[in-house]
C-alpha cells in the first residue's frame, strides 16, 4: 500500500513585485566645472575617511562647487537623509559616506 | 536605503561608500528598493582614511561620470517566487526532507543555510495540522496580519517600511514581506506550538515576528493570565530547555525571521554574531510586591489582559550581578559579605538597596536597562523603600548622571550626538558649550528602564541594555 500523501503549506511570507528603475544620467566628465556636488557625511562615524575626503576633493577638483552636509543622529529617519528638499534642488550629484 | 535611493530616482547621480564585505547586502537592499545597479565604492576597514582617500577619490569620480550601461538604464519588474499556498505534496517522510533542505551560501564561506527552518527539524505543516492550529483564533485564515493598535515601532523600522499604524499590514524585515493568519499558523505548526498558544504566536507576528530591524533576535515576555493557562514555566530555568510553551513560542519567532523576514545573513542583511534562540518567558505578576505594576499595566492594559512585550535585541548580551547567591543572602539577612562592606552596612540586617553595589551600569555604555528580577530581589527593593516600580526607575535615572568629561570618553555618544553637533537635552545648550563638570544623564529618562519580575531560585540578577516598553495585545488575537 502506498504511503499516505499530504498537502503541506507554505510558510514564506508574501513578497510584492518590485519595480526596477534606471539610474540617473551621469555627469559629463569634461563639463564638471561649476557643478554642485554634495558630500553627505553619515551620522557620526568614519571620520578617518570623511574628514580628509572633502579636503582632497576640493584640492583635486577646485572648479566643482563642493558642499558638505551632515546627517542627523544615527537610528533616526533624519539620520538616513543625505539631502534636504532644498539641497536636492541645486544638487548635481551626491557622494554619501559612509552609508551604514 | 529607501531614503538614499530617492536621490537617483529624482535624477541626482549618486555614489555611496560602503565596506567591502557588505557588497552582497548592498546589492540585495538596492534591488529590494528598485535600483539594483546603484553605484558604490568601498572603504577599507583597516587602511587609515587619509591614505585610503587617494584610492577612493578616482573611484568616486568615475562612478559619477562613467556613462550608464544598458543594464543600468533598464526598467523592469521582479516578480516574486515561492508564492504557492501548497508548497509540497507527498509523504510525511518526503515532506520532512523537503522542509529541511538547505542552500549553500557563498558569502557564508559556503556553509549551508536552512531554506525554511532555523536549522533544526520542524513539525511538517500539513493542511490538517494547520487547520487544527487555526482553531486557536477567531481570525480568518486569509486575514492579513496587521497592527491592531498604533505602535511606536522606531525610526529605523519606519524607514524600512513599517508604519506602526493601526490597520496597516506588518512588514517583516529585511525582505519587506507580509503574511496572512494562515501563514502564521503554518509557522506555529513548524515550531511545535499548540492551538492554545496560537494567539501569542499571532501577537509575536504583529510585533514584527522576531525579525527586529531585519537582523533578528531579541526576546518576548508574556504578561497576563494566558501564561499560566498554556502551561508556561514560571520557575527556575524559564530561559532554558524543557518547557514546550516557552521553547516553541521562541522558536516561532525565529521561524518568522527566516520565512517572513527572509533573512539570509551576509546576503540581505549585515550582522555580526547573530542571536540565538530565545525562549518566550512569562512575567510572574502574582509575585509582584504590593503597588508594583505588571508589564501589562505599565503599558496601559488591565491586569486581567494578556500582552506580549518585546524585549529587544539585548537578550544575547545579558549581564549578571557579580555576586554569589550566598553572599547576597548574607548581605540582606545579616549585613555580611563584601557587598555589605562596600555599601557600609556591615553588621546591619537588610533590607538594603542591592542596586548600589553594581558599579558597571554606565562605565562604558549608556542608556536604560531591562532587568530580569527574581521576586525575592524585587521584594527587597520594596522593603527598602521603593513602593512602586517608577520609584526604582527614577532612582536609576538619577544615579546615571556623570560628568560631561567622562561621558565624552564613551563611544556611542559620538554617533548619537552626531559628533557633538546637537543640543544636550537637560540644559538645552550645545554640547560643546557646556563645562566639563556639567552632569549629564547616561540614562536618558526614568522610563528607559524596565523591570520584569520573573523566575525563581538562587539570588541572581540579570539585565540588558535598552527597553522596548511596547506591548501587543494577545487577547485581540484570540
Amino acid at each position: 500500500m502506498a504511503d499516505k500523501t499530504y498537502k503541506c503549506l507554505n510558510p514564506v511570507g508574501i513578497q510584492q513585485p518590485v519595480e526596477l528603475f534606471p539610474l540617473a544620467p551621469r555627469l559629463d566628465k569634461n563639463k564638471l566645472a561649476g557643478k554642485t556636488i554634495y558630500i553627505s557625511v553619515g551620522a557620526g562615524g568614519e571620520q578617518g575617511l570623511m574628514i580628509p575626503l572633502p579636503k582632497r576633493l576640493k584640492e583635486l577638483y577646485p572648479d566643482i562647487n563642493w558642499k558638505l552636509t551632515h546627517a542627523a543622529p544615527h537610528r533616526t529617519i533624519a539620520g538616513s537623509i543625505a539631502l534636504s528638499e532644498d539641497e536636492m534642488k541645486d544638487a548635481d550629484a551626491l557622494i554619501r559616506g559612509v552609508v551604514w | 536605503m529607501p531614503t538614499l535611493i530617492k536621490y537617483e530616482k529624482s535624477g541626482i547621480p549618486s555614489v555611496f561608500i560602503i565596506f567591502p564585505d557588505q557588497q552582497e547586502c548592498w546589492k540585495e537592499a538596492a534591488k529590494l528598493n528598485g535600483l539594483p545597479t546603484v553605484r558604490y565604492v568601498t572603504e577599507s576597514r583597516t587602511i587609515p582614511g587619509h591614505i585610503d582617500v587617494e584610492r577612493v577619490i578616482p573611484e568616486l569620480m568615475d562612478a559619477l561620470t562613467r556613462p550608464l550601461t544598458p543594464e543600468e538604464q533598464k526598467r523592469s519588474v521582479i516578480q516574486p517566487t515561492d508564492t504557492e499556498r501548497i508548497l509540497f505534496e507527498g509523504t510525511l517522510e518526503d515532506a520532512q526532507e523537503f522542509y529541511e533542505q538547505t542552500d549553500i551560501i557563498p558569502t557564508l564561506q559556503n556553509a549551508p543555510f536552512a531554506r525554511y527552518t532555523d536549522g533544526l527539524p520542524v513539525r511538517v505543516p500539513t493542511l490538517e495540522r494547520v487547520k487544527e492550529m487555526l482553531k486557536g483564533t477567531s481570525h480568518k485564515p486569509d486575514e492579513m496580519v496587521v497592527f491592531h493598535e498604533d505602535h511606536d515601532v522606531g525610526d529605523r523600522s519606519v524607514q524600512m517600511g513599517n508604519s506602526g499604524k493601526k490597520g496597516d499590514p506588518i512588514t517583516f524585515l529585511p525582505m519587506k514581506r507580509t503574511a496572512t493568519v494562515e501563514q502564521i499558523a503554518t509557522i506555529a505548526v513548524m515550531a511545535g506550538c499548540r492551538p492554545e498558544m496560537f494567539p501569542i504566536v499571532l501577537a509575536i507576528a504583529e510585533s514584527g515576528g522576531g525579525c527586529g530591524d531585519g537582523r533578528g533576535g531579541g526576546g518576548y515576555c508574556v504578561s497576563g493570565p494566558i501564561g499560566r493557562q498554556i502551561g508556561m514555566n514560571y520557575d527556575v530555568n524559564l530561559l532554558g530547555p524543557g518547557n514546550p510553551a516557552n521553547k516553541s513560542l521562541g522558536r516561532a519567532g525565529e521561524l518568522m525571521w527566516r520565512n517572513l523576514g527572509g533573512e539570509i545573513p551576509s546576503v540581505n542583511n549585515c550582522g555580526v554574531f547573530g542571536t540565538g534562540l530565545t525562549n518566550v518567558f512569562p512575567e510572574n505578576s502574582e509575585a509582584l510586591p504590593p503597588g508594583w505594576e505588571g508589564l501589562n499595566e505599565e503599558c496601559g492594559f488591565k491586569k486581567s489582559e494578556s500582552v506580549l512585550v518585546r524585549i529587544g535585541m539585548g537578550m544575547s548580551g545579558m549581564e549578571s550581578a557579580s555576586w554569589m547567591p550566598g553572599q547576597y543572602r548574607e548581605f540582606q539577612k545579616s549585613g555580611h559579605s563584601g557587598i555589605a562592606r562596600r555599601l557600609g552596612v556591615k553588621g546591619k540586617p537588610g533590607p538594603h538597596n542591592f542596586l548600589d553595589f553594581i558599579r558597571g551600569f554606565w562605565v562604558d555604555g549608556e542608556g536604560g536597562f531591562t532587568f530580569l528580577m527574581l521576586p525575592e530581589l524585587a521584594n527587597h527593593l520594596y522593603q527598602y523603600g521603593f513602593k512602586t516600580k517608577d520609584a526604582v526607575y527614577e532612582y536609576i535615572y538619577k544615579r546615571s548622571f556623570i560628568p560631561l568629561k567622562e561621558y565624552r570618553l564613551h563611544s556611542i555618544p559620538d554617533v548619537w550626538t552626531n559628533a557633538w553637533k546637537g543640543i544636550e537635552p537637560t540644559s538645552g545648550k550645545h554640547w560643546l558649550e557646556l563645562p566639563e563638570d556639567y552632569m549629564v544623564p547616561a540614562c536618558p529618562d526614568p522610563w528607559a528602564n524596565m523591570i520584569i519580575v520573573m523566575g525563581a531560585g538562587e539570588e541572581q540578577l540579570h539585565w540588558m541594555r535598552g527597553s522596548m516598553r511596547d506591548a501587543y495585545s494577545i487577547d485581540d488575537w484570540k
